[in-house]
Formats: C-alpha cells, sequence, structure tokens
C-alpha cells in the first residue's frame, strides 16, 4: 500500500487567491503568469520503503516534501498520506499529520538559541511525553546521531554537520511513521553521510518509511534503497524501484502498523 | 507488557499536566528574555488599574456612608408596638402597588438591633443585651428616581394618619442628592472600568504581538513538528495572564499602601461622615477577584494576540 501518494500535482509559488472553478481561462493565464514547481507529479512511495527523490537544484524536491507535511498546497491534483488527502483536513487536524511524518529540513529549522538537546526534546514535547522520558528519547536520539547529549552549546555555534545532526535527530525521536529528509547529509563529510545513510536505513527497518531528497548521486549507490523518483523542472523524469532490496518490504508481517490511528478523522473532509 | 501498558495508559492521562508543564515554563522563560518589555507592561498596567482601584474604593466606602446615615431609605414608617400582622400587610400591598414605589421593606424589632449595633461599629457591644422591644418595627419605603421631590411628604402626611403608625421619617432633599451622588459615583466606576478594561487588553495585546514576532521563527518550528495550537499560543497566553495579574496584584498593593496612610487623615477630616464607622478597604475575596480580574483581561488580550492570523 502507498503510504504516500500524489497524484497530478502541481504547485506554483506566490499564488494570489484561486481562481474560481468555472473560469477556466483565468485559471489558465494564472498558470502562465509564474512557472510552476511541481508540474502533473503523480508517484507513489510505498509503506516501509526507502525512498530517494533525485534532482539537481531547483527540480522541486524540496516543494514535494513541503507538499507532504501541509507546509504548502497545491494549486491541484491530491497528496494522500496513510490514505487520507491532507489538503481536504482540517486545520486544527495537521499538527496531529505533522507528528507521526517527521521531518529534516534543508535549512534545519533548529531553535538557534537552545541546545541540541532541548531542540530534539521539543518534539517530544509537542507529544505531551514526562519530561524524564523526553530528556532519555532525546538524548539517545542525539547519540545515534554521534552527537554529545551533554552539549549546552546553542545550535548557532555547531558546524553545518552537527546541527545537520541535531535535525535528524529530532525528526528521529518521536519514532514518526515517515521520514522526509530533505539534503539530510548535504552538509556532511562522506564518513557521516554513510553513517547518516546506514541510520536512516535501520530506521526504516523499524518500519519507518523513508522519503530522502537529495543531489548527491553518491546516495544512490547505498544499497538499502527500493526506489528512485528523479524529477527535473518540477517534472516527474523516471519512477525506478530497486528490486534487490525490496522484497524485504513485501513480507507484510515485518512492517509495524504504523498507520496513524491517532489522526482525528476530519468532519466532513472525506471523500 | 502489562507494565509498558500501564504506564502507556498513565502517560496519556497526565499528557495535558505535561503540556502545561511546557507551556508555563516557556512562558516564564519568554517573559524572562525580554525583562524590560514585561516592566512597562506591568507598570503601565497597574497605573491603570490604580486609577480603577481609587474609583472603586470611592465608591465602596460612599456607598458605605450613604448607608449607615440611613440616606439610601427615603421614606421610613415606624409601626406601634402591636400593630395587627394582617392590616400591616394589607399596607404593605398597598404602598407597593403606588407606581412611584420601587420596593418595600419590613424590619423587625430585632433586624433593627442588628442593625444598630452594625452602625455602631467597634462600640456595638454598647446594645448588646438591650431587649429589641425598644426599637419599634418599621417600614423602609424606597421610591422610584425622578419623581416629584415632594412625593415621600405626601406619602408620610398619609401613612401618619394610619392607626398601626407610630410616625414616619422622611430623609429629604439630603437623600436625593446621596443617591445622586451615588450613581455618578457608579457610571464613573462603570465607565473607568471600561475603559481600563480596554487599556490593559490593548497593553497586553501589543507586548504579547511583539513577542509572537519575536518569536516567529519558533513558532514556525513548534508547527512544524507537530505543535497544536494550544501548545504553540499556551505559552504566550500564560505570559498575558501573569502579566494581568502582576498589574492588578502592583496596582492594588500601591492602593493598600496609599490607603494606609491617608485614611487616619480621612477618618479624622471627616469624622462627621463616617457616623462611628471607619474607612473600609477591599476585602480578601475581593482583591482576589481584583487579581482574578487582571489575568483574566491579560488572558483575553493575549488570545487575540495570538490569533490565527497572528504568526506569519
Ligand atoms: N518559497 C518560495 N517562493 C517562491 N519560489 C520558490 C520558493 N521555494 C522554492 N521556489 C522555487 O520553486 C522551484 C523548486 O524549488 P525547490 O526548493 O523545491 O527545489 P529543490 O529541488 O529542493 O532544489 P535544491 O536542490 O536546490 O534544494 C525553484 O524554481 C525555486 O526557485
Ligand atoms: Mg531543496
Amino acid at each position: 500500500m502507498a503510504i504516500i501518494e500524489l497524484s497530478d500535482v502541481t504547485m506554483t509559488y506566490g499564488r494570489g487567491p484561486a481562481a474560481p472553478p468555472g473560469d477556466a481561462q483565468r485559471r489558465a493565464a494564472r498558470k502562465d503568469e509564474r512557472r510552476a514547481a511541481l508540474r502533473e507529479v503523480s508517484v507513489a512511495v510505498e509503506e516501509g520503503a526507502f525512498a530517494v527523490l533525485m534532482g539537481p537544484s531547483g527540480a522541486g524536491k524540496s516543494t514535494l516534501l513541503k507538499l507532504v507535511l501541509a507546509m504548502e498546497r497545491p494549486d491541484e491534483g491530491t497528496i494522500r498520506v496513510a490514505g487520507r488527502d491532507i489538503h481536504r483536513l482540517r486545520r486544527s487536524s495537521i499538527p496531529y499529520l505533522r507528528r507521526n511524518v517527521g521531518a529534516v529540513f534543508q535549512d534545519f529549522k533548529l531553535l538557534s538559541d537552545a541546545s541540541p538537546l532541548e531542540n530534539v526534546a521539543l518534539a517530544l514535547q509537542v507529544l505531551g511525553m514526562p519530561p524524564g522520558e523526553v530528556r532519555r528519547r532525546a538524548a539517545s536520539a542525539l547519540s545515534q546521531v554521534e552527537l554529545d547529549p551533554d552539549a549546552h552549546r546553542p545550535a548557532r555555534c555547531l558546524s553545518g554537520g552537527e546541527q545537520q545532526r541535531v535535525a535528524i535527530a529530532r525528526a528521529l525521536a518521536g519514532e514518526p511513521a515517515i521520514l522526509l529528509a530533505d539534503e539530510p547529509t548535504g552538509n556532511l563529510d562522506p564518513r557521516l553521510t554513510r553513517e547518516i545513510l546506514d541510520l536512516l536505513a535501520r530506521v526504516r527497518e523499524r518500519g519507518t518509511t523513508v522519503l530522502l531528497a537529495t543531489h548527491d548521486p553518491l546516495v544512490l549507490d547505498h544499497p538499502a534503497l527500493t526506489q528512485q523518483i528523479h524529477l527535473e523542472h518540477g517534472r516527474l523524469v523516471s519512477l525506478h524501484q530497486a528490486t534487490r532490496a525490496y522484497g524485504r518490504c513485501e513480507d507484510e508481517d515485518g512492517i509495524p502498523a504504523i498507520l496513524p490511528a491517532a489522526w482525528p478523522e476530519p468532519a466532513g473532509a472525506v471523500a | 507488557m502489562d507494565r509498558s501498558t500501564m504506564s502507556h495508559s498513565l502517560m496519556s492521562r497526565f499528557r495535558p499536566l505535561f503540556s502545561l508543564g511546557y507551556v508555563v515554563s516557556r512562558g516564564l522563560r519568554g517573559m524572562a528574555q525580554a525583562p524590560v518589555v514585561q516592566l512597562l507592561a506591568v507598570s503601565t498596567m497597574a497605573v491603570c488599574m490604580l486609577l480603577l482601584g481609587v474609583v472603586m474604593l470611592v465608591w465602596s466606602n460612599a456607598q458605605g456612608i450613604v448607608h449607615a446615615w440611613g440616606l439610601d431609605v427615603p421614606v421610613t414608617v415606624y409601626l406601634v408596638d402591636h400593630a395587627e400582622p394582617a392590616a400591616v400587610d394589607l399596607m404593605v400591598e398597598r404602598i407597593g402597588a403606588l407606581p412611584e414605589v420601587t420596593r418595600v421593606e419590613r424590619v423587625s424589632s430585632e433586624q433593627a438591633l442588628e442593625r444598630l449595633a452594625e452602625g455602631l461599629g467597634e462600640d456595638g457591644a454598647l446594645v448588646e443585651g438591650l431587649d429589641p422591644a425598644v426599637l419599634p418595627p418599621s417600614l423602609e419605603i424606597e421610591l422610584a428616581p425622578g419623581i416629584d421631590p415632594d412625593f415621600g411628604h405626601v406619602l408620610a402626611e398619609g401613612l401618619a394618619e394610619q392607626p398601626m403608625v407610630e410616625e414616619v421619617a422622611v430623609a429629604g432633599a439630603w437623600a436625593g442628592r446621596a443617591h445622586d451622588l451615588l450613581r455618578t459615583l457608579e457610571d464613573l466606576a462603570l465607565g473607568a472600568g471600561l475603559l481600563v478594561s480596554l487599556a490593559c487588553m490593548a497593553i497586553v495585546w501589543s507586548t504579547i504581538r511583539l513577542g509572537v514576532y519575536a518569536r516567529r521563527a519558533e513558532l514556525q518550528i513548534l508547527r512544524l513538528v507537530g505543535g497544536t495550537d494550544r501548545f504553540v499560543h499556551g505559552p504566550f497566553v500564560f505570559e498575558g495572564m501573569v502579566q494581568g495579574a502582576l498589574g492588578a496584584g502592583l496596582a492594588l498593593g500601591i492602593l493598600w499602601v496609599g490607603f494606609d496612610a491617608a485614611a487616619p487623615f480621612l477618618e479624622r477630616g471627616l469624622s462627621l461622615l463616617f457616623a462611628g464607622g471607619a474607612l473600609r478597604f477591599f476585602s480578601p475575596q475581593e482583591l482576589a477577584i481584583g487579581v482574578a480580574l487582571g489575568a483574566g483581561l491579560g488572558l483575553l488580550g493575549a488570545r487575540a494576540a495570538v490569533g490565527r492570523y497572528a504568526e506569519v
């Protein structure tokens, strides 16, 4: 079953209010005004996959991930996560979607004055975890990315690679069903890149679906990858399923139930 | 297995509590991050609330004085000792039916004695053990505002002829003036209350709005890791409540110090007015209500500031 599914998604930044549905001519004119960041992209990521989203700078990789997190809205098309059309969710349901989708942002999005531990803790505090549990889990997530949980330096004093690893730890700490990672190895040396990819592969073995965006072709060499998605100029150019590693995922029993049961069903939003 | 399910359900039960812990600590940290802003907000609010506090205090004391002087009852009908209850009932009914009369209240001898003891304040012990029968039972009649000023006297003359009536006392023009004064003070208190409430909410609104703007990057991050509205806005709402409560607390504290210093002079200077009673300050309950109102205004101001479109 596809856990992330985009159908015919077109997305343009800086769009004004949508033209009335009947007014096809004005809609068409609007679309020509600005170049779409994504155009009619249809792609499905299977539950338990380790998928990589490839493409040159500006291809629309980050845009696709932002759509899955409901940070942006598509002009057209639907985006389903765990079977739900996320752009028909009520505003108040979006936090619950995001708790199930851990994300490493290209620009990290860390609290610059907070320590690594506090940054990671944040993702657990939103879940309403007791403070002791928050500390324990945050420390363990930091250790996984080879960072010292007891370091008190604020995030802005960390190197790019260290910040990146804090961001990865934060995304993993809540054990989300889906992990979106936007250039998670962009600032790392080859050894750490490999370590992080191995870590993501292990996370995926625990049952988390991983979608990683990168323009680094080295990532493609990782043996655990199950799927490649290629974007160029906002268009899907190829969709490639790697069969070698995929066998393990077809065994349904091996994958824990990761469909988040806790999402409040949006009233009246079900198609 | 059992233990883990138990701890899991326990955890989910306390979830709101843990979130509250975050909200409170983040709120306090946020206040500590901008102490000058907090100080300005709290002291400006305190000045506003001080104004309101003074008006309320004057009003409440004026009310006390008017009551102590019996000026709040324009016409008092003293009854003979053994008035026929049925006849009194009939009279109460007939007086109450007059369009100029708003209220008729029966006061027994015992109630009258009680009031006397109260009115004497510290000297109340003097009347202890006194036979209530020395004070006649009475009817207190309140008149509608704006009627013919002579109506009280006309009514009194009519009533004095009744067999069970011993005597009728009319408070006269004084009572009307006292009422006007009270009403003016009441309007003033209401107006001041409204203005001060608006001002306090505006102060909290603007400081919180500044805070939201200063911390917009953090708010975006909280949203992205799955923070609900309550989680993201909670610290700001808490901050607003603390500001409001501190402002009210500070105002009442200053008012109390001022009252303590001024009350002896006022009591000596205006001793004639106080008829043995003393100036009163707010009761502990009223103080608590004041602080709670401050917190409430802070809450409303903060809620408005973190409204749906506050985040950019
Ligand atoms: N916030 C924005 N406002 C306007 N245009 C944007 C915005 N973000 C991205 N774009 C545009 O959308 C297109 C796709 O951008 P996107 O960030 O998705 O690319 P990307 O594949 O992630 O690139 P990179 O590898 O450099 O991160 C680009 O043309 C970019 O200029
Ligand atoms: Mg990008």
